[in-house]
């Protein structure tokens, strides 16, 4: 018998961490004060994949789906969650508290383009706001500014190089 | 003389937008098929389809003069109309349609280079005494020349392409030490959209509204004014949402800044569409900002509330017809409201979203006007603009438009990339944008976040991600899927699920 047939419950968090509880099984109603709504999700020709809410439909679409964490744009909006059971709930929280604080940022391209210049090396230090690379997508050139204050560890961008979306550009290790 | 057929050197809506008043005036047209977009939804609103799929090399044709011309003789077109971007505003392009006794769908060479050259209006502007900013006498070649410009009109300047437009080219300076960056990126963007790196200096006026009047001129030398557009909703120079009339003018202001921009056409002696565009401070200062040589994106606001078909007024024209029109004709009609729906994903801080549009749906309500060339099937490319559609919305005032422009927001259905509409469900709801007293910097500085999500939303979201879960993990037999009429799930939905295993 599989273990997870035991689960009561699971949790959809956030990536701005709010949690959203669901009793398993899964039921077609969501509670909110104290009256229940059917939620459904549909699929036809016209529309595509949509949810039907309180008799208006919304476009869904799972963009992304890896292990536990699911990408979903709902409504036009991504939102990321990663769905825990309690115990691996739990053992998230453990991991957390015992987690290096000092981290490393990896900054990614946020759309494809290319790669027109790079103003920082390896070793350089950075400040937040600064500009490290410009990025040019349908004809506009962006500035790629630094998330964080660090230090430049690992220059991936070449000038004169396509990136796709994501991909990772430089990498900085936070002060 | 009349224009039997029209070649149209232009792709998306606006190449449609064209192809409609052509067909209502009983003109014929023909679209050019490219290898990038070989089924097109464009090309199915033409008379005629020129095939130049076969050339795959990296200028698109839309940008090819010779091409272009050899395409209109080919085809026997005796016009062309060059819509918006492209080569809409190069005199050379209408130069050669001269040479060759085609019909250029829009103003003399002459006034398109005038205009076009920034350095060249400003000094035109500055003859016939028209307000503008202080900025740099001529064009700045090099980071030492716009130091000494700057210093001398004060921080914060704008440094702008000479050949400019659309927001390529164009960088804000608050202090020294940023000189010299963003000088090299403006002139590096310039070189690159416009084949000219030459740029101009500014002061740069803080937070004014973007105002624009629409120009119609003939060959006869009749000028009037449609009224103006309010662009101010922009985000790095490119806009996102304009309305027409716009809530800061009256009519006394609305005939001072008309009566100026007729004046800045006269004195190029203008004829076809153009557009004269202007900066409003909150002291209700104005300056001549530029004029623009082509038909607009945003002409649709106007159109709204005049009541004129503004392409069928270009093509009459370039006809040589006289305008039928006089300035005490026009009078302006409730209000309208479009919002550019972009392939753009307002969460990355509007980064382009290419994809293939999958489904799509739009209000049908007869206070709601489309302009898009896309359709299910249609692929987003990066090559071209990222805008896909217009909605251009009306209402008997502001007040109703804003409140037309809710529900009809809500009615669009576009599945297969992100796009704008979160950022406009937000707007519409903004109190600023209600009030009417945003300015250009209403993006950067007026809000918090770029996007509309209630927590229901949300809330729906993480029961999605939760039921896939259970469905992946739990091994619980039924699916789940409410299937209509026996129907299968979305085979794109369960493709995207199937690449991910």
């Amino acid at each position: 018998m599989n273990e997870n047939l035991k689960i009561k419950k699971l949790y959809a968090l956030s990536s701005e961490n709010r949690k959203f509880s669901f009793s398993v099984p899964l039921k077609n109603k969501i509670r909110i004060g104290r009256r229940d709504y059917i939620v459904q999700l549909k699929s036809d020709e016209k529309y595509g994949t949509y949810i039907l809410w309180k008799n208006r439909k919304y476009p869904v679409e799972i963009v992304r789906s890896r292990q536990n964490k699911y990408e979903i744009l709902f409504n036009d909006i991504s939102y990321t969650f990663t769905v825990e059971t309690p115990f691996s709930l739990q053992r998230m929280k453990v991991i957390k508290s015992t987690k290096d604080v000092n981290e490393l940022e990896s900054l990614k391209a946020p759309m494809p383009g290319k790669i027109i210049d790079v103003f920082v090396r390896e070793g350089s230090s950075v400040l937040r706001g600064e500009p490290l690379v410009i990025l040019e997508a349908m004809k506009m050139q962006n500035e790629i500014l630094s998330p964080v204050n660090g230090k430049v560890i690992i220059v991936s961008a070449k000038a004169g190089v396509n990136v796709m979306k994501d991909d990772v550009l430089i990498e900085i290790k936070i002060d | 003389m009349k224009i039997k057929k029209i070649l149209i050197t232009n792709r998306g809506e606006i190449a449609i937008r064209v192809m409609k008043s052509a067909r209502k005036m009983k003109i014929g047209t023909v679209a050019i098929r490219t290898a990038a977009e070989p089924g097109a939804m464009y090309l199915s609103f033409s008379d005629e389809i020129f095939d130049n799929s076969e050339d795959v090399s990296d200028i698109p044709v839309f940008l090819d003069i010779d091409k272009l011309i050899s395409i209109a003789l080919k085809t026997g077109s005796d016009a062309i109309h060059p819509g918006y971007g492209f080569l809409s505003e190069n005199a050379y392009f209408a130069q050669k349609c001269f040479d060759n006794k085609i019909t250029f769908i829009g103003p003399s060479p002459d006034a398109i280079y005038k205009m076009g050259n920034k350095t060249i209006a400003r000094r035109l502007a500055l003859r016939i005494g028209i307000p503008m900013v202080m900025g740099s006498a001529g064009n700045i070649s090099d980071v030492e020349e716009a130091l000494t410009a700057a210093s001398k009109i004060g921080y914060p300047v704008i440094i702008k392409a000479a050949s400019g437009g659309g927001g390529k080219g164009m960088r804000i300076v608050r202090k020294e030490e940023e000189m010299e960056r963003m000088f090299s990126t403006a002139s590096k963007e310039a070189e690159k959209a416009f084949n000219d790196p030459s740029v101009f200096i500014e002061k740069y006026i803080e937070n004014p509204k973007h105002i624009e009047f629409q120009i119609l001129g003939d060959t006869k030398g009749n000028i009037i004014h449609l009224g103006e557009r309010e662009c101010s909703i922009q985000r790095k120079h490119q806009k996102l949402l304009e309305e027409a009339p716009s809530c800061a003018l009256d009519s006394s202001l609305r005939k001072e800044m008309g009566d100026i921009a007729v004046q800045i056409a006269r004195a190029v002696s203008y004829h076809s569409a153009g557009t004269v565009e202007f900066l409003l401070d909150s002291d209700k200062n104005f300056y001549f900002m530029e004029m623009n040589t082509r038909i607009q994106v945003e002409h649709p606001v106007t159109e709204a509330i005049t009541g004129i078909d503004l392409i069928e007024q270009q093509i009459r024209i370039a006809e040589g017809e006289p305008l039928s029109l006089k300035q005490e004709d026009i009078k302006l009609k409730g209000w309208a409201i479009e919002c550019r729906i972009n392939a753009e994903d307002v969460q990355a801080g509007f980064a382009p979203a290419p994809g293939k549009i999958e489904n799509l749906s739009m209000p049908a309500d007869p206070y709601v006007r489309v302009d898009t060339g896309i359709e299910p099937g249609s692929i987003i490319l990066t090559t071209f603009d990222s805008m896909i559609a217009k909605l251009i919305i009306t209402g008997k005032d502001r007040k109703e438009a804003i409140k037309n422009c809710k529900m009809a927001l809500d009615k669009v259905w576009i599945k297969g990339t992100k796009t704008t509409l979160p950022f406009f469900r937000m707007l519409v709801r903004n109190q600023k944008f209600q009030d009417g007293t945003f300015t250009t910097a209403f993006i950067e500085k007026d809000i918090e976040k770029y996007y509309l999500n209630s927590e229901y939303e949300e809330m729906l979201a993480a029961w999605l991600a939760t039921k896939l879960f259970v469905e992946e993990n739990l091994l619980e037999d039924s699916i789940n899927v409410d299937f209509e009429n026996g129907k299968e799930m979305s085979p794109w939905l369960l493709n995207k699920r199937i690449n991910q295993f």
